[in-house]
């Protein structure tokens, strides 16, 4: 019995204990004060041509009503609220990096770039400088200011060793020179490498953004990980996490007194009060609910979900008009799904066996069968990139015509007994590595149309993690995968013989090519947007001449089922990728019209149809 | 030729096992299907059995691939034979040809446009059971399904047990330190959790037949080294052992051809629960995608489309009575085998 008393006083001090810290820390970041930070020189200014942006279309509703709460899905509990270090990267980190703005926005159907933090931007003389000018108006969620101070420290937070962001350190390490402050509303970055115009402002204003000097500072240090693990960091977005259900849901919540919701392009912008993100760990659960009503929105990316489970002619609440569909293009980067052929393996060094091999997939009969035509063709390693996309490059068919033409050049124009190509003894036999394991139906059909061309591969399919591991060590024959890449495409390290024959780095080719190098080594060097965009181009001419990558499927749209009372803006399509239409962060376009759900709640119990609601919007779909 | 001498004694079993009706026709009607399936490229397969073309008779199912263009088509890769017979019904001439039952092999994927699999079974173009979710016939697949399977488990069975049998008499014969230390080793070992293994394992290499066989005997030889240690504790004190080391036998030649003899109701009585396992195992494996690897027929591998694609029945409701059946089958047979050589009614000496 004594034991136990100790035991519970043990538990009892220990609690109190672990209080005391947390209001320590809580203290410690109210009476945190400002300290004064160096102020960069005034020279630096001299002769800037400030520009700004206030002539786009505005791509919001005024039709648009405030109010209402929508609920969605997520499929597990995030391990922590922090954005950055241990275990912060994982799918609930975009909802919160959806609610942080950024210096710069980007209007989403011109591509230009429209004030956010900042109200004007002016770029530097030597390609290495920035600055820009702060909206006086911008306040975090918890009503400070944002200043000058919080972009300065916002750099020192990355560099922090305390956050145990490795990427982070590295990432402003090798970027950054200093961003200074000029007075409390002017700030310049300076950049240790060169950049054209518009990567700098699409990285360093579209990509930077501050960090809350005042909440972040007082419990910088070596327990800053575990002291701010769930705490609400305050931000710039229309929303913060309002309340947190431990393993069940998170609920974001709008704020009224958001300092952008009268600005230009931000208005009838993020009109739902509150938004519930719910953990569904199974999907065909997180299904019922959305046709029970409890959950608002659903993707249906994938065909059977589109096709079988959501027919507006035979499935209820679809059929009844209470769900409506949509499907809209976009022309957003596209992730490089393709097969990557290594160069370092002895079949693939000549290159007619790799122009074989390119027409040898049937990429296209997957296409037509098991993804019923949904899916697009991917073109070249670099889809929806604007102008950085070489739309010229049409991928090699499937045509067995043409690999006996180019076999035959190879020399592998026998068969054996089995119908597989020999030579000198030798069965062209090849192994594919991938950690897909989702994606076997669509490789065993590119396995047997090979066969028609003499080809035999071999399934080599692993775990994700441990697949993407053994590509890094290069071991794969070819390689079933694909990496997700921003705006600017990034060919130093797919292509650039710097990485070639050496192991841990995404050359997953091989490709040791000179002409190539040149290409890469040319478009880094090169500052001027337009020259740049045909560098690109020409590097995809080459990707497609060296016949080392075989692209396989794109999926350039969002498809999403939504109750009916989701009303959707005029304009429906918008061409970015993070924001489709019906995102409630992002973008945040859409709205609750009350009525319309009153109406439907009332014609589910009353048997009531309404039309059903199908929509393909084709409007950003690629033209050829 | 070799005489075969049965003892009275098995006489007497097999008699017995002929008696119980239910495990000796599940064992009849099993044998049947393992002897067909062992020649089941005659009977389910996408090759025709004959082709008579321009007065010459092809017999294409095992052998080297018939291009196209020896049947006067204009591809170079294997004859379909399926469009064949349509073209020889259509074209005046005399050739003809004679396709096995299920016209499809387990690997090709029957695909249309407009049609999206999986397909509902349609005896018309030979999908007795349907297609799977890539368009293969489910009723080939399940069967060259069952032959992997059930070849596993006998394989796996027999390298079990002649390790399990060896160690597990061995323990019992020799005593002492070796079995104390193996009795160690086999309670240390048999505690490693054998299905994370496998998947850690299956994770870096992908398994074929031979590597996942020996994995699986990596972890199943001890459950019968149990069994054999204690019958043979038993019989080595008994006056025959005694009588054939006084005649100067070996160890090796007391233990296998002395003892093992009569513990074999032990080990037989085991045997068909043990194969039923195998299968359930591989089956249990290919459902987690562990087992061997794609796009070999497995019955595991239709039963995870089938649960993952229930709007499409015909999938998991072919799969799952087979299991049933063949499981049922087997266990029938283990009850039958385990009767006939109850001890209670038979004993090897007396």
């Amino acid at each position: 019995m004594r034991l136990m008393l100790f035991l519970c006083f043990l538990l009892l001090v220990g609690g109190c204990s672990k209080e005391v810290v947390k209001s320590d820390l809580d203290k410690k970041i109210a009476a945190y004060v400002s300290v004064p930070i160096p102020i960069g020189d005034v020279k630096d200014l001299d002769g800037l041509k400030w520009e700004t942006n206030n002539n786009d279309p505005v791509f919001s509703d005024s039709a648009a009503k405030k109010g209402g709460k929508i609920n969605i899905n997520m499929s597990s509990f995030p391990l922590t609220l922090r954005y950055v270090g241990p275990d912060s990267n994982d799918g609930f980190r975009s909802y919160i990096d959806g609610n942080k703005m950024g210096l710069l926005g980007i209007q989403p159907v011109t591509n230009n770039f429209i004030p956010a933090l900042a109200t004007a931007w002016a770029l530097g003389k030597n390609f290495n400088s920035v600055f820009f000018k702060l909206d006086k108006d911008a306040k975090w969620s918890d009503g400070k200011p944002i200043t000058a101070d919080d972009y300065v420290f916002a750099l020192e937070f990355m560099l922090s060793k305390h956050i145990i962001a490795p990427w982070y350190n590295n990432y402003a390490e090798e970027f950054f020179e200093k961003v200074v402050k000029y007075d409390d509303f002017t700030i310049g970055i300076f950049t240790k490498k060169k950049h054209s115009k518009y990567e700098m402002l699409l990285n360093y204003g579209a990509g930077y953004v501050p960090e809350p000097k005042h909440f972040f500072l007082p419990g910088l240090d070596k327990d800053w990980v575990v002291n701010y693990q769930w705490k609400v960091a305050p931000n710039t977005g229309a929303y913060n996490i309002s309340e947190v259900k431990k393993g069940k849901s998170v609920q974001f919540k709008r704020n009224d007194n958001w300092w952008a919701k009268e600005k230009l392009y931000y208005k009838n912008r993020f009109n739902v009060d509150v938004v519930e993100i719910k953990v569904e760990r199974d999907d065909s659960v997180a299904w019922q609910k959305f046709l029970k009503g409890e959950l608002d929105l659903f993707y249906l990316n994938i065909p059977e979900y589109w096709h079988v489970k959501s027919d507006i002619k035979s499935v209820e609440p679809f059929a009844k008009g209470y769900i409506n569909k949509l499907w809209f293009y976009t022309n957003a980067p596209q992730p490089n799904y393709g097969i990557f052929l290594n160069l370092d393996y002895e079949l693939f060094k000549d290159i007619n066996v790799r122009k074989a091999f390119g027409h040898a997939m049937n990429v296209d009969k997957v296409i037509k069968t098991v993804l019923r035509g949904d899916y697009d063709r991917q073109y070249t390693s670099q889809d929806g990139r604007n102008e950085y996309t070489n739309l010229k490059i049409i991928p090699r068919e499937f045509s067995l015509a043409k690999v006996d033409e180019y076999m035959k050049l190879a020399g592998w124009d026998k068969r054996g007994d089995d119908g597989i190509r020999v030579k000198d003894g030798k069965r062209m036999e090849v192994v594919m590595t991938s950690g897909y394991a989702h994606h076997q139906d669509r490789m065993v059909i590119i396995m047997e149309e090979a066969k028609k061309a003499g080809i035999e591969i071999k399934l080599n399919l692993m775990d994700g993690s441990t697949a993407f591991k053994s590509m890094l060590e290069k071991q794969h024959q070819i390689a079933w995968t694909a990496w997700t890449g921003g705006i600017l495409p990034d060919y130093w390290q797919f292509y650039h013989s710097d990485n070639a024959h050496k192991k841990q780095n995404n050359n997953f080719t091989n490709t040791d090519d000179k002409e190539m190098d040149k290409l890469i080594d040319d478009m880094r060097n090169e500052f001027d947007d337009k020259k740049k965009q045909e560098l690109s181009r020409k590097i995809l001419q080459r990707e497609f001449d060296l016949a080392v990558y075989v692209p396989t499927f794109s999926v350039p749209f969002s498809r999403k089922g939504h109750w009916r009372w989701i009303q959707l803006p005029k304009e429906r399509g918008v061409n970015d990728k993070d924001g489709p239409i019906l995102d409630p962060f992002v973008m945040g376009r859409f709205w609750i019209d009350e009525n319309v759900k009153a109406e439907t709640l009332q014609g589910m119990k009353d048997g009531k149809n309404f039309p059903p609601v199908e929509i393909i919007d084709t409007t950003y779909k690629r033209k050829n | 030729m070799i005489k075969f001498k049965i003892n009275p004694l098995t006489q007497k079993k097999i008699k017995r096992f002929r008696t119980i009706k239910r495990g000796y026709y599940s064992f009849l009607l099993l044998s049947l299907i393992l002897g067909l399936s062992l020649f089941g490229e005659l009977m389910v397969n996408s090759r025709a059995l004959i082709v008579s073309y321009n007065g010459k008779l092809y017999f294409p199912t095992y052998g080297a691939i018939i291009t196209g263009k020896t049947f006067g088509l204009e591809y170079g890769y294997e004859t379909n034979y399926r469009e064949l017979r349509d073209k020889f019904k259509s074209s005046s001439s005399s050739d003809w040809l004679v396709m096995p039952i299920v016209p499809w092999n387990p690997y090709e994927n029957d695909l249309k446009e407009g049609a999206f699999p999986p397909l509902p079974p349609d005896s018309s173009v030979g999908h007795f059971l349907g297609t799977d979710t890539t368009g293969r016939d489910i009723l080939a697949r399940l069967f060259y399904g069952f032959r992997i399977a059930i070849l596993f488990s006998f394989l796996l069975v027999a390298v079990n047990y002649s390790v399990g049998i060896s160690i597990g008499s061995a323990m019992g014969y020799i005593g002492g330190k070796f079995d104390l230390f193996f009795q160690r080793l086999i309670e240390i070992w048999s505690n490693v959790p054998f299905l994370y293994i496998i998947i850690i394992i299956s994770s870096i290499i992908t398994p074929s037949f031979f590597s996942l066989i020996f994995i699986m005997l990596m972890f199943g030889w001890m459950f019968m080294t149990w069994q054999l240690r204690t019958s043979t504790y038993k019989e080595k004190a008994r006056e025959y052992v005694l009588a054939a080391k006084s005649l100067g036998a070996s160890d090796a030649r007391i233990i296998f051809k002395h003892i093992i003899p009569n513990t074999i109701s032990v080990i037989v009585t085991f045997v068909p629960f043990s194969v039923a396992s195998g299968i359930a195992a591989l089956t249990s494996l290919d459902y987690l995608g562990f087992g061997l690897p794609a796009p070999t027929p497995s019955w595991g591998e239709l039963l995870k489309q089938g649960t993952a694609n229930l709007n499409a029945p015909w999938i998991v409701s072919s799969v799952v009575v087979s299991m049933i059946l063949v499981l049922m089958m087997i266990t029938f047979i283990g009850e039958a085998v385990r009767e006939a050589f109850d001890p209670k009614k038979y004993t090897t000496y007396e």
